[in-house]
């Protein structure tokens, strides 16, 4: 399990901030969900590198499945990223001033946000290994993700469901679990995927008797 | 090894990392998207030299972002693939390799000057006033190398891809927290984007932005993380004080440079800018065609053309014009705080006493207020400005005052509304004869986001009419200029629909009749033969109990508009 890698993701989010969080009070400025957004970045590309097995080779060689340590290690690390995410809301409402007028708006859009970037980041990642790149599942699945996010965010067509205010928190929500339901799915096929794919034909590669 | 041989080494390593960071995809997608965010910073409106060219260089830290990635994994690939041990035993040795990296850097190069290239050729078409400032376009350049330094800094002591994530998120966190500071501050950051007002002056202001201190700032800091990476890797004593003494001069630079950046913009700079806001005919070039008077900085001659053309549509039609003359004008919308850090109380009161002097005379007189930056390219968008200037020309032409309520700069800000008036209906259509926007674009004015808008005029829901443009901000004073009623447009559409000659002479035979704000739409559309289109199926039953026609979201504490009288 690589603790290391996700501790780093989720604690340089919540450091940049909890820093943000004390310049920001000092400027007059209150921190809102776009700074958590920016904030769970880190802890999402940190949990493209931990769906990854460096010795898959050897455990698919043992009669356990060899889904069963990728789907560990995201079990495990599905409570630091809970508590990533308890503490940065902490941290967000800890600005707001107590006589501020009216309601903060609702927390659950930005749940269900930040649990589909994750689950996309992974099923990135969980694609990635499953090809002739797998040592770079994490490397190339975070990047990936941080697009998707960008246009999930940006696009015209994306941004009326996925981004509030144009679409209502519910359509928000719903529309975030969905996306992370299907990379869940998706995650589960890759993961399950004995073989690891090649891009060129490896028989061309090999004489013409022993292809 | 000798010299020349560890230079050949250096020079053959550098050109195959940097072969391998050209063609790398992830350079490839970083490319792409540095465009993509240039793009969408360019905006529809008319590109200015001296606020594209420092956009760009935002595209180029997006750039950067993926090549400190790319050169992080490079930096760090012998150590993660755990060949550190067999490297070591090579003849060319660990810093030799850093060296090479960092030479490699090269390879970056090419995707910025692309960039740069693809984008000046965007800008250039699409009509860009003033010329570009190299000093800035080369910072780009070299916020990109200083990117990439930074990835190889951190890649020989971090192999870990996600530690080329992290060191890409900080760099981009830099330029989106750059709200949090003010001033010359702004400057500090490897990128600011969004704080400066580079995009609202009518001209290069010297010092602002202060391109040269910024980028030897970048150089500075490119420096300095090539010395912290040959540090890591160093192995000699005798070499890490040469780094060490390297850094600290690379830090010393870095620190000159950014002092250099908070210095106050030049005052004679500023004394010209606050000038040009206030005593615009010393600075505007005025030309007069056909009776109108057109005042346009002087990099901005060349928007005439397409500003005479709606104004003179409208006049073609017009009947009789009023006897106060109308000014066509470009205005400037700055901020001064954020441009005079640095100068002296007593200098900040005296231009703000001249901005506060020229803003309460010209709110005085009749004139469209063109704000620099907000002209669009072309396209659609031009049409829709067009419109707005045909329109404002038109209610300057039946006589429909700019009339409100409240301050500018509240809520409680109300334009007159010309409910039911003949005069609106025919500026309408002046408007749109003039400019020939597409019947779609003005049937989307009535609604929004499938609910019909409106105003409380004497405790009366009145449904209004958004026109093309009219919230994109291309006229100063919009926010001043009457509200159109959606009965005065489909009044309007229905007259286009007439024979022009039969409508133009019904005009002309009562114009004063009809510049009378008591004349209503019913009159008119008498006088034309038509019957008055029903606006009953824009306006919501009333709820239960009450008597009174509300709109939807308004209540008996709606706060009312004035009536556009006189």
């Amino acid at each position: 399990m690589p603790w290391g890698t996700l501790l780093a993701g989720c604690l340089a989010g919540t450091v940049y901030l909890a820093i943000f969080a004390h310049v920001a009070k000092n400027s007059g400025w209150l921190v809102g969900q776009g700074n958590v957004r920016l904030a769970f970045l880190p802890a999402a590309a940190a949990m493209s590198f931990v769906v990854r097995v460096p010795f898959r080779p050897l455990t698919q060689a043992v009669p356990v499945p060899s889904w069963v340590t990728p789907a560990g290690h995201l079990l495990l690390a599905a409570p630091i990223l809970a508590a990533t995410c308890w503490a940065q809301l902490c941290i967000m409402t800890q600005t707001i001033p107590a006589q501020t007028l009216g309601h903060p708006p609702a927390v659950y859009p930005l749940l269900a946000q930040l649990t589909g970037w994750c689950a996309v980041a992974i099923a990135a990642a969980a694609c990635v290994a499953r090809s002739r790149y797998a040592d770079l599942g994490g490397a190339i699945g975070a990047p990936v993700s941080f697009a998707v996010i960008t246009l999930a965010s940006f696009a015209p067509i994306t941004s009326r469901i996925l981004v509030e205010p144009a679409a209502t928190a519910h359509t928000v929500t719903i529309a975030w679990y969905a996306i992370a339901a299907a990379a869940t799915a998706l995650t589960c096929a890759a993961m399950r995927d004995q073989w690891q794919r090649y891009s060129s034909d490896v028989r061309s590669l090999l004489p013409r008797d022993r292809a | 090894m000798t010299s020349a041989g560890g230079a050949r080494t250096v020079l053959d390593l550098a050109r195959a990392e940097a072969s391998l960071l050209v063609r790398s995809l992830l350079v490839l997608a970083g490319l792409l998207a540095s465009g993509a965010v240039v793009w969408v910073l360019f905006g529809s409106v008319q590109p200015l030299w001296w606020n594209a060219a420092w956009q760009i260089g935002f595209g180029q830290l997006i750039l950067g972002l993926v090549v400190l990635a790319a050169a992080q994994l490079a930096a760090g690939r012998a150590r993660r693939e755990g060949m550190a041990d067999l490297y070591t035993s090579f003849p060319v040795t660990a810093g030799t390799r850093t060296v090479a990296h960092l030479a490699s850097l090269a390879g970056a190069a090419p995707a910025s000057l692309l960039l740069t290239g693809a984008a000046a050729a965007v800008v250039q078409a699409r009509g860009a006033i003033g010329t570009p400032a190299i000093t800035v376009l080369a910072s780009g350049l070299v916020l990109v190398i200083a990117s990439g330094a930074a990835g190889i800094a951190i890649g020989t002591r971090f192999s870990h891809p996600l530690a080329g994530v992290l060191g890409a998120l900080a760099l981009f966190i830099t330029a989106t927290t750059s709200h949090l500071v003010s001033g010359a501050a702004i400057w500090l950051v490897p990128w600011e984007w969004n704080q400066d007002q580079l995009s609202g002056l009518p001209g290069p202001l010297a010092g602002y932005p202060p391109a040269g201190a910024h980028l030897l700032e970048l150089a500075g800091l490119a420096v300095l993380a090539g010395t912290v990476a040959l540090a890591v890797t160093a192995g000699h004593v005798r070499a890490r004080g040469a780094l060490a003494t390297a850094g600290i001069v690379a830090l010393a630079v870095t620190c000159l440079a950014g002092a250099l950046q908070l210095r106050p913009i030049p005052t004679a700079g500023l004394d010209h800018l606050v000038t040009e806001t206030a005593s615009l005919a010393s600075v505007q070039h005025c030309t007069t065609a056909n009776d109108i008077r057109y005042c346009l900085y002087p990099e901005f001659g060349r928007d005439l053309p397409s500003l005479e053309e709606p104004v003179n549509g409208v006049l073609a039609r017009l009947p009789a014009r009023p006897s106060h003359p109308l000014r066509v004008q470009q205005v400037l919308t700055l901020d001064l705080t954020d441009l005079t850090y640095g100068h002296s109380k007593d200098q900040i009161s005296q231009w703000r006493a001249q901005l506060r002097n020229a803003r309460a005379s010209a709110l005085t007189d009749t004139a469209i207020y063109l704000p620099v930056g907000s002209w669009p390219a072309g396209g659609s968008q031009l049409t829709d400005a067009n419109f707005a200037v045909a329109l404002t020309t038109a209610e300057w032409g039946v006589r429909i005052p700019a009339q409100a309520t409240g301050n500018p700069a509240s809520e409680q800000f109300l334009p007159c509304v010309p409910l039911n008036q003949a005069r609106e209906a025919i500026a309408i259509w002046l408007a749109i004869l003039a400019t020939r926007p597409s019947a779609g674009e003005l049937q989307a004015g009535l609604s929004s986001g499938g609910h019909y808008l409106g105003d409380e005029v004497s405790n009366t829901f009145v449904p209004t009419w958004t026109y093309p443009g009219m919230t994109a901000g291309y006229l100063a004073s919009s926010g001043f200029a009457p509200q159109p009623t959606a009965a005065g447009y489909l009044l309007a559409a229905a007259m286009v629909s007439l024979p022009q000659q039969k409508v133009s002479h019904v005009l002309a035979s009562a114009w004063g009749r009809w510049l009378n704000w008591h004349t209503t739409d019913a009159q008119l559309a008498a006088a034309l033969g038509i019957p008055m289109p029903s606006i009953s199926t824009l306006v919501p039953p009333p709820p239960p109990g009450q008597t009174t026609g509300h709109g939807p979201g308004t209540g008996p504490q709606s706060p009312q508009s004035p009536l556009c009288t006189s």
